[in-house]
């Protein structure tokens, strides 16, 4: 086929993409030039184009703070738990969800489940502190009613470790069911029929129905999960993180912010921003070839 | 195969093209847009009135009615302002919790930065001079702001210099007290113990309240009150700080953002292993690590399990606020502002506001600055910034000794007339009234009656043995650039030095302190120390 | 029998256990709310749970007596169904030709769009391309940079990928047009994932107020995330708002006003997934087609 032919058979598919590729260079490439900030000496006054260059200068700064390294990790460690804990979390409900034969019960949990996405983290934040606190919080006080010691939730950092996760999944495993119920009722009920015919048991059918239903959104997710390993967004650290365990609470989204936003100093953010852009996308590259060659499926 | 190749490359080259000329057209079109808007700013003399604008924080509340900026308060100053000069003012409104995020996009844009800007934060300030975004005012002052000079004063305008350049108009601020200690007093006649006169006594006082539980809390009694904010430990903390000398003072305090740090001056390790005594004693509030916003000692406070605790001086009084919320629950309750904790002198140091409030700036590329000079001016003379803090006499206040007390029976209308004086009044932080005692009465006068006495008490605790902020003649760069890390590590140093098992506080306390000079205390104390001697 | 018995229980833990979360997630909803009713007493004395305590109306009254929160309502309901809209156009165009892996130039494409995941050109860039596109101050520039969500458009692709090529192929034999067979037949597959995404879109940009917070500056065309934000926001108090002393002091909002107001504000949108739910019945039938 020659490229003619080609385009009159596909012209239609070309068109279709001219307005979104107009739309990614105008609105995320126009600004990109903002990253050269990151070698540059950023002056408000000056702008982009005359503040001064300075090289890596910005980079080796970063590099040499203690706490890049500290918040490094603990993005890290935190993403880490969130892809064991809270990733798998939403499909388990969905799945659970999907079995459910009450339909009204049914359309009624989806519903509720999804409320917390809708509540904004400071407030969550104020929630957290009343339920979690080791003073007068609920469950201690219920603890220390059975006539047991306090457990400091919020102030050790073990224990602060499994609140984040608890509250993290508590967020938003509601609002994750959503796209794996979409994905759901994809499947073939005539499938099921067929499987009972067998004699297959729930959790048989769970196994080798719903789930390979659901492998395709998995696989995108956790590969755009993995992309985002070294992103982490700021209200969730930085709301139900406290002083007294800064040392895994403090992230690279907090840091970013002490240094860059509240002391105005762009360059550092810069930086920053550049060094979590290049480590996402070789980890989404990687996920995406290591999915390819495992999975036979790919987002690129 | 060849041929598919070939489109690919087109399609490839053709949108590296697209992309690098939409860079380029973007670039320029920032250009082109500095330029014109430069050209056609200002020149109001052949006629045309001059627009001037003025931030103007947002914070939400606006009455229903009145818009940020459109209100009472933005028509009185057209009016009495504008429109006899021929100058249209237009408000720009700035979200008030992002205030320094939005200013730096806006000064960075360059052409739809207002006229008048603003911050309180005195960083943001001197990056803003150092980066040569300002302009100078200290002539146009002379020349167009008598009367605002004169208001504003050497002491105030002091810290608006950088480099000995007069950048800001700081706005003056009407009650440097910061910081007054509140007891049950009827736990304490219940106990029959009186007023503790110093932290020895305060001591055995919250003993007395833990063990005795004169409130019935049934054990939750909380006998010193704390959060992680600096009104609650800095009382605590700075009365453990030795007396120092001048050198002392300006090397070893530590500035990180607006408020002065003890960090490293003698006593402060006193201070905290103070504090790890009466958490570990369970004198203290368990969470106080996690109650940044203080929320949590308020509850505390106002259901009657804390005996004592510290905080800004007016705080409390507030109608519907924390002392009225502990009558309705505990009727017979009383609270007394006093003054306990106690240095090595027999004095009760705290640390005072500096004399200013928000800086007032006119970035450089303002053609109108002798406009904007020109207003704030206005609002210093005459009666202007009275009608502006209080409304109209008669409707909304009455004059009693030269002080305006509000009146309580008007309308919610005329009430809602001045319900953002204090953002719109930029060249004060409080109502002045000539002297400190009357501005001061002001504040008690703005109370509910039966706190009025209370109230007077605390202002004066407030404002006794007050430490003053230490000011260079120069700005330390290194605290603009660690400032923010170190106020974190600031809050971490006292966190794990007080909540530790007594025998582990010291080895906390040197680890902390490590850490601390390692990520930006050093620097501080070394650009200090040379500041110092130059300036001497 | 047995298996029928293992069936029932496995039921009842199942129902049991997503009773157990739905309360959990149900609890904060109802903290707020009674937060809503209480007394600024009870409120300040940290009483209230889940029940209202000295059961009152005012906050609510202040709320809808308030016109400017109506009206920013209104406002940010045109706002939020004319991005959704608009976001949902483009994303379903892009998402169809990139569903086919065979089509040339695609993964450039892709990966043209895969690396604005990762890089961005940071928040002054962006202001002034909205500046000099003239969008500030409108409610373009609060629905034009964000039309379409790199991951969303990838989800999509993915479930347009499990449509089955042979259904397609049959309508191109039938001499259909690419545009015709998206229409009458990728588009009706796919609702339920289009009333996901869209679901996705417009919660996103009805929670979304960090660009109001940059991009807008009229009153009239605050969306009530941002006033919300205000209301909460402002109460924090930070070592910034302590340089204000009493100025700040004195305008704080009453908690069951801001308690109130996060109701007013989060209802609206709450009550659009039950309606979308419908969407995802119509879905069997894909399976039915599918079999």
């Amino acid at each position: 086929m020659n490229a003619i032919a080609y385009l009159r058979r596909y012209w239609q598919l070309y068109a279709l993409l001219i307005l979104p590729v107009s739309y990614f260079i105008i609105f995320k490439y126009g600004p990109m030039y903002g990253i050269i900030i990151a070698f540059k000496d950023f002056n408000f006054f000056q702008g982009i184009n005359g503040s001064e260059w300075i090289g890596f200068d910005a980079f080796r700064e970063v590099f040499a703070m203690s706490d890049f390294y500290k918040t490094l990790r603990n993005t890290l460690m935190l993403n880490g738990l969130d892809l064991l804990v809270s990733f798998p979390a939403p499909l388990i409900l969905a799945i659970m969800l999907y079995e459910l034969n009450i339909v009204w019960f049914k359309k009624l949990s989806q519903t509720i489940l999804y409320i917390p996405h809708f509540i904004s983290w400071v407030i969550i934040g104020g929630i957290v502190y009343q339920v979690f606190g080791t003073q007068s919080g609920m469950i201690n006080n219920i603890v220390t009613s059975l006539g047991f010691e306090s457990i400091p939730f919020l102030t050790d950092k073990s224990d602060w470790l499994i609140t984040y996760l608890v509250v993290g999944v508590w967020q938003s495993a509601g609002w994750g069911t959503i796209i794996y119920l979409a994905a759901l009722t994809g499947i073939n009920r005539e499938l099921f029929e067929a499987a009972e015919v067998d004699g297959a048991g729930r959790l048989r059918k769970i196994w080798s129905i719903t789930l390979p239903s659901l492998k395709p959104t998995i696989v995108t997710l956790l590969i755009i999960n993995v992309g985002h390993m070294i992103a982490i967004g700021f209200e969730r650290p930085y709301i139900i993180g406290n002083t007294a365990v800064r040392d895994y609470s403090d992230v690279l989204s907090t840091f970013v912010y002490r240094i860059g936003i509240e002391s105005g100093q762009y360059t550092l953010a810069t930086v920053v921003g550049l060094f979590q852009a290049v480590v996402g996308l070789v980890f989404v590259l990687g996920a995406n070839y290591f999915s390819k060659k495992l999975a036979d499926q790919s987002i690129l | 195969m060849v041929k598919v190749a070939n489109v690919k490359k087109k399609a490839s080259m053709l949108l590296a093209l697209t992309l690098a000329s939409t860079m380029v057209l973007s670039a320029c079109g920032s250009n082109n847009e500095n330029k014109g808007s430069e050209s056609t700013g200002g020149e109001g003399a052949s006629g045309k009135p001059v627009t001037l604008k003025v931030e103007v924080f947002d914070r939400g509340n606006s009455p229903s009615g009145s818009t940020i900026t459109k209100n009472y308060l933005t028509s009185y100053a057209q009016d009495n302002f504008g429109t006899p000069n021929n100058i249209n003012l237009q408000y720009v409104p700035i979200p008030r919790s992002e205030e320094i995020q939005k200013l730096n996009v806006l000064m960075a844009s360059g052409s739809d930065v207002p006229d008048i800007v603003f911050t309180y934060d005195s960083p943001t300030f001197y990056r803003y001079a150092q980066q040569g975004g300002l302009t100078e005012l200290g002539e146009l002052l002379d020349q167009y702001g008598p009367n605002l000079k004169k208001f504003l004063g050497e002491d105030t305008l002091a810290y608006g210099q950088y480099e000995g350049k007069q950048y800001a108009l700081p706005a003056k601020r009407a009650h440097l007290g910061k910081y007054s200690s509140f007891i049950r007093q009827d736990w304490l006649d219940k106990l029959n113990l009186p007023v503790p006169q110093t932290t020895d006594e305060l001591y055995n006082t919250l003993k007395a309240f833990k063990e005795k539980d004169p409130g019935q809390t049934g054990g939750k009694v909380i006998p010193l009150g704390m959060a992680l904010a600096s009104a609650q430990y800095e009382p605590l903390i700075w009365s453990f700080i030795q007396p120092v000398t001048e050198e002392q003072r300006y090397t070893l305090t530590q500035q990180l953002g607006s408020n002065d740090y003890p960090t490293l001056l003698p006593g402060f390790k006193d201070a905290l292993q103070f504090m790890n005594r009466l958490y570990n004693e369970g004198l203290m509030s368990t969470d106080f690590s996690l109650d940044e916003d203080k929320k949590k000692l308020g509850e505390d406070a106002a259901k009657g399990l804390v005996g004592f605790f510290s905080e800004d001086d007016m705080n409390p009084f507030y109608a519907d606020a924390l002392y009225a919320t502990l009558q309705k629950n505990i009727p017979d309750a009383k609270l007394s502002a006093v003054d306990v904790y106690t240095n090595s002198e027999g004095k009760h140091p705290k640390p005072e506001y500096a004399p200013v409030g928000l800086y007032l700036m006119i970035p450089k590329s303002s053609k109108n600055a002798v406009e904007a000079i020109k207003y704030l001016d206005w609002m210093a003379s005459g009666d202007n910034l009275l009608n502006m803090q209080n409304g109209v006499e008669g409707e909304n206040y009455t004059l009693q000794d030269g002080i305006p007390v509000t009146k309580a029976d008007a309308s919610d209308e005329v009430k809602n007339r001045i319900y953002n004086w204090g953002d719109m009044a930029i060249i004060s932080n409080g109502k002045q009234l000539g002297d400190t005692e009357k501005n001061v009465e002001a504040y008690v006068f703005g109370m509910p009656e039966q706190f009025r006495e209370e109230t007077r008490k605390a202002l004066s605790v407030s404002r006794s043995d007050t430490i003053k902020p230490v000011l260079f003649d120069r700005p330390i760069e290194a605290q603009s650039k660690y400032g923010t890390s170190l106020r974190d590590k600031f809050h971490e140093i006292i966190v794990k030095t007080t909540m530790v098992k007594p025998d582990q506080f010291d080895g906390t306390f040197e680890s902390m302190m490590k850490d601390y000079m390692a990520n930006g205390g050093q620097a501080i104390l070394d650009e200090r120390t040379k500041a110092y001697e130059a300036m001497k | 029998m047995r298996d029928r018995q293992a069936g029932r229980s496995f039921d009842v833990i199942n129902a049991i256990a997503i009773l157990f979360f739905v309360l959990l997630c149900l609890a904060p909803f109802l903290h707020i709310i009674a937060i809503s009713l209480s007394s600024s007493r009870s409120i300040m004395s940290g009483e209230v749970s889940l029940i209202p305590v000295e059961l009152n109306w005012n906050a609510y009254k202040q709320v809808f007596s308030d016109m400017s929160m109506i009206r920013s309502l209104g406002f940010t309901v045109m706002m939020t169904v004319l991005f959704t809209v608009l976001c949902m156009l483009m994303t379903i165009a892009a998402a169809y030709p990139l569903a086919k892996t065979k089509l040339k130039g695609r993964k450039i494409v892709m990966f043209i769009i895969v690396i604005t995941m990762f890089f961005s050109g940071g928040i002054i860039p962006e202001y002034m391309l909205v500046r000099n596109l003239n969008l500030l101050d409108s409610i373009w520039a609060l629905v034009l940079p964000g039309l379409i969500s790199p991951f969303y458009l990838i989800i999509l692709i993915t479930f347009l990928q499990n449509i089955p090529d042979s259904l397609e192929e049959s309508a191109e034999i039938d001499g259909s047009s690419h545009f015709r067979t998206l229409i009458s037949i990728i588009v009706p597959l796919s609702l339920p994932v289009i009333a996901t995404l869209s679901l996705f879109y417009g919660v996103g940009r009805w929670n979304g107020f960090t660009d109001t917070l940059m991009y807008i500056t009229s009153p009239e065309m605050y969306p009530l995330q941002l006033k919300l934000y205000q209301l909460v926001q402002n109460n924090m108090v930070s070592e910034l708002m302590q340089m204000e002393g009493a100025t700040g002091q004195s305008m704080l909002q009453p908690e069951s006003l801001k308690a109130a107001s996060v109701i007013f504000a989060t209802v609206p949108i709450m009550l659009v997934y039950p309606w979308l739910q419908r969407y995802f019945v119509s879905g069997v039938m894909l399976g039915a087609v599918k079999g």
